[in-house]
């Protein structure tokens, strides 16, 4: 039993440094706000918020242009995508896209864009 | 009739406090008929989460939007079969699901195990009662699915992707998984307040766990075809919180599954079994939690969830109870047995536990590495499919290899010599398969040739093993082959079931390294009368075609697919336009060929009012087999599921009840 706890939490621990070490910490998430706030400019990092203005433009060939706002919050940030739109997405709808600030705008990577589910991820009641 | 459903969740509520309670001290103080009434209180609740349950159904098929939860879920148009998507489709629903399957898994469970485990069951019952006044506790209190409201003339109706057959199937099977984990873990449980250190506990659950896993990972891929056709990106499985709530319990239980024949026939792994079994019950409330908590799509939406708090509670309070109780028993649970040889069957499955548990606590910290992160350091850091792929490859590659390893290996241990003898096939079988794969072009995808190999030492060393056991079998009994495989699986249905669903995990392998390794996708954009290649076939877009459906506006591009100069057919993939939702959704077009298992998947991403469309097609070898994998995983499940009168004899004498009662 001690060996077995022993070599599980060694396994572990020598995989977790190797990952660590081979790809770093991950993509940061943020909100819009924080964002323009901590100008994160060029370094690839995963926006959510909810969608709002009118989509324009097209994502299979000059990109989708839309605006995404806090979910709670004002601050709004424009962004552009290409690649495939889940159905879900509209305005209104809280999603996240990964991609990177480039001069205001933050520019989404091909194909990052997912939608949040709204029947899963129910807001909080306003009857109860 | 909103106060007969509260009224029934109330009196659930008392009855499981009673359960609890009068069945703790009756198992204390020894007291048989207060035991009994306990028991009888637990049978009961049952009964009121049925009553609970058909309120809610018949406000459903009323159409009573007095009822809030109604209003919310559904509609007049909603047809009458979905009303049952809705029914545990939303929040209040689901735990009145919850607690409906608890407190008939509770029922059944101690019913069928009064007899021959009294003992047992009389501490079994207030473990029950314990989880059931948590979700009646917070039906009654905190979440309530008998709101009313003064009623508006129709619902919000139900999200048009769950209005499908997949839909109605998936969340009950996923939940008759999770639920179902509460048995083991209650008798688990049950067994250290009995103060039994001995396995009567295991082989009272076995099926319990063994159906309880079989329904998560069946439904799991009912989820996972699911998100293939309707969804349409062209994948199956995205590593998404939600995703890996399921999964993670069912990586735990595959573990229990294997160390509780190591405890067994050996009486080691004791305190292990324990944990695991604890492990799992969390990791399904775990999962319940994250699917419904939204804590992972926005952790500000944690504070406001009024279910999340009390969730979290609830888990605490049981990784405390399970490990102090666990503690406390710790005399009872050490074992003199020693591990005689890292060479043997009870290594393997050591091996195989540590590999499973290894890979789900790294799912785990995957899917918190959020808060995490954002606790830590302040800055909310998430990882995603590069790092889930990462420990697929490093845990899921040796446990494919250890499928086909460890069956071959004796129980204690294995010489040389006759590991030599029973790897010969599959080492050889598997080395030239590994050979001709790379001849032909495989070696692209490392991790994807180093699959296949070890996928064909399984199957091989599954076939050795069934050929084995058959000519063993004739050689005993002179029966002829068929009759001797027959009554070989019959004798052994634990084993043999055991085996079929390695080949189907096999499949699966196969199906996955085939479709995420070996895909091809190409993107254009095309006029009426132009093609575009992949890979040998040719996708010619003829025409557009318009309909008007009766909720929606239907666009379908044609596709002529042709591969070389023989026709395959015609592909239909466009978007449908719910005026009435707001929604549009995408109508993905599969072409699959049974034969080789491939699928050309093709999206239309892009009407333009010209007729121009932008396609996205995909090749995807093999994955075909991952349904087919889902087949054979249910058969093999049976088959060890499958009563045994045989081993309920044996069972009996072991433990020393009649078993014509078992």
């Amino acid at each position: 039993m001690r060996l077995a706890l022993a070599l599980s939490i060694a396994a572990l621990l020598a995989v977790f440094l190797l990952y660590t070490s081979i790809a770093g910490g991950g993509t940061p998430s943020l909100r819009p706000s924080q964002l323009l706030a901590n100008g994160h400019d060029g370094n690839r990092v995963t926006l959510s918020g909810k969608v709002v203005g009118h989509p324009t433009g097209n994502p299979g060939e000059g990109g989708l242009h839309f605006r995404m706002r806090d979910v709670n919050g004002t601050a709004t940030v424009a962004v552009v995508y290409r690649g495939t739109v889940p159905d879900m997405f509209r305005t209104g709808r809280d999603i996240s896209v990964d991609g990177r600030l480039r001069n205001g705008v933050f520019v989404g990577v091909k194909n990052t864009l997912v939608t949040k589910c709204p029947s899963k991820y129910s807001p909080k009641k306003s009857t109860s | 009739m909103a106060e007969l459903g509260r009224a029934a969740l109330v009196i659930c509520l008392g009855l499981s406090v009673y359960a609890a309670a009068a069945g703790a001290y009756a198992a204390y103080r020894g007291r048989r008929r207060l035991s009994l009434s306990a028991r009888n209180a637990l049978i009961a609740s049952f009964v009121a989460a049925v009553v609970a349950v058909l309120v809610l159904v018949a406000a459903f098929l009323r159409n009573d939007f007095g009822f809030t939860y109604v209003a919310e879920h559904s509609s007049r148009r909603l047809p009458a079969l979905y009303t049952f998507s809705a029914l545990w489709g939303g929040q209040e629903g689901s735990l009145l699901f919850w607690l409906l399957i608890l407190t008939g898994f509770a029922a059944a469970a101690v019913l069928l195990n009064r007899r021959s485990a009294p003992d047992l069951v009389a501490w079994v019952v207030p473990v029950l009662g314990g989880v059931a006044i948590f979700f009646s506790f917070m039906l009654v209190a905190v979440s309530s699915p008998f709101d009313t409201q003064p009623a508006p003339v129709d619902g919000a109706g139900l999200n048009p992707s769950l209005q499908n057959l997949h839909m109605l199937i998936h969340p009950v099977l996923l939940y008759l998984g999770y639920v179902g984990l509460t048995i083991p873990f209650a008798f688990g449980m049950g067994s250290l307040l009995a103060k039994r250190g001995d396995e009567r506990w295991i082989v009272a659950t076995r099926r319990w766990t063994l159906a309880a896993w079989g329904f998560l990972g069946i439904g799991q891929l009912i989820g996972a075809h699911w998100a293939y056709v309707e969804v349409g990106w062209g994948g199956y499985y995205a590593w998404d919180p939600v995703e890996n709530a399921a999964f993670m319990p069912w990586l735990v239980s595959t573990a229990f599954l294997h160390s509780v024949m190591v405890q067994e026939k050996k009486g080691m792994l004791r305190i292990w079994n324990m944990l695991l079994v604890a492990g799992g019950f969390v990791l399904a409330l775990f999962g319940t939690f994250l699917t419904r908590s939204g804590i992972l799509s926005s952790i500000h939406s944690f504070t406001e969830s009024p279910l999340g708090g009390w969730f979290l509670g609830f888990i605490a309070i049981v990784i405390a109870f399970s490990l102090a109780l666990i503690f406390l028993r710790l005399p009872l649970l050490r074992t003199k047995t020693k591990l005689d040889s890292l060479a043997s069957r009870e290594a393997s499955f050591l091996y195989n536990n540590l590999l499973l548990v290894a890979f789900s606590l790294t799912i785990l910290w995957g899917v918190l590495y959020p808060i995490l992160s954002e606790a830590v350091t302040g800055q909310r850091n998430h990882v995603s499919g590069p790092y889930y792929n990462f420990f697929l490859h490093v845990f899921g590659l040796p446990l494919l290899l250890l499928m086909g390893i460890g069956p071959l290996l004796a129980w204690r241990k294995t010489s040389l010599r006759t590991l030599a003898r029973t790897w010969a096939w599959p080492a050889a079988v598997s080395l030239v398969v590994g050979a001709i794969l790379l001849a032909l072009g495989a070696g692209s995808s490392i991790p994807g040739l180093i699959a296949y190999t070890f996928s064909a030492f399984v199957i091989v060393s599954i076939v050795v093993e069934f050929v084995r056991g058959t000519r063993a079998r004739k050689a005993v009994a002179g029966e002829s082959w068929p009759t001797a495989f027959s009554s070989l699986v019959a004798r052994n249905r634990r084993r043999y079931g055991g085996y079929v669903i390695h080949a189907a995990i096999v499949l699966l392998a196969i199906g996955i390294a085939g479709s995420s390794a070996y895909d091809t996708t190409r993107e254009a954009k095309l006029r009426p009368g132009q093609s575009m290649e992949i890979r040998g076939y040719t996708l010619t877009y003829r025409r557009l075609v318009q309909r008007e459906s009766e909720n929606a506006r239907e666009v379908r591009a044609l596709v002529d697919v042709r591969r070389g100069t023989s026709s395959e057919g015609t592909l239909s993939a466009g978007k449908n336009n719910y005026p009435v939702e707001r929604q549009v959704s995408n109508e993905v077009a599969i072409r699959s060929n049974l034969v080789t298992g491939e699928d050309v998947y093709l999206i239309a991403q892009q009407v333009e009012t010209d007729g121009t469309v932008f396609f996205k097609a995909e090749v995807l070898p093999l994955v075909n087999l991952i349904w087919l994998a889902g087949f054979i995983f249910i058969g093999g499940t049976l088959i060890a599921l499958w009563p045994d009168a045989r081993e309920s004899r044996r069972l009996a004498d072991r433990y020393g009840y009649a078993a014509a009662r078992a």
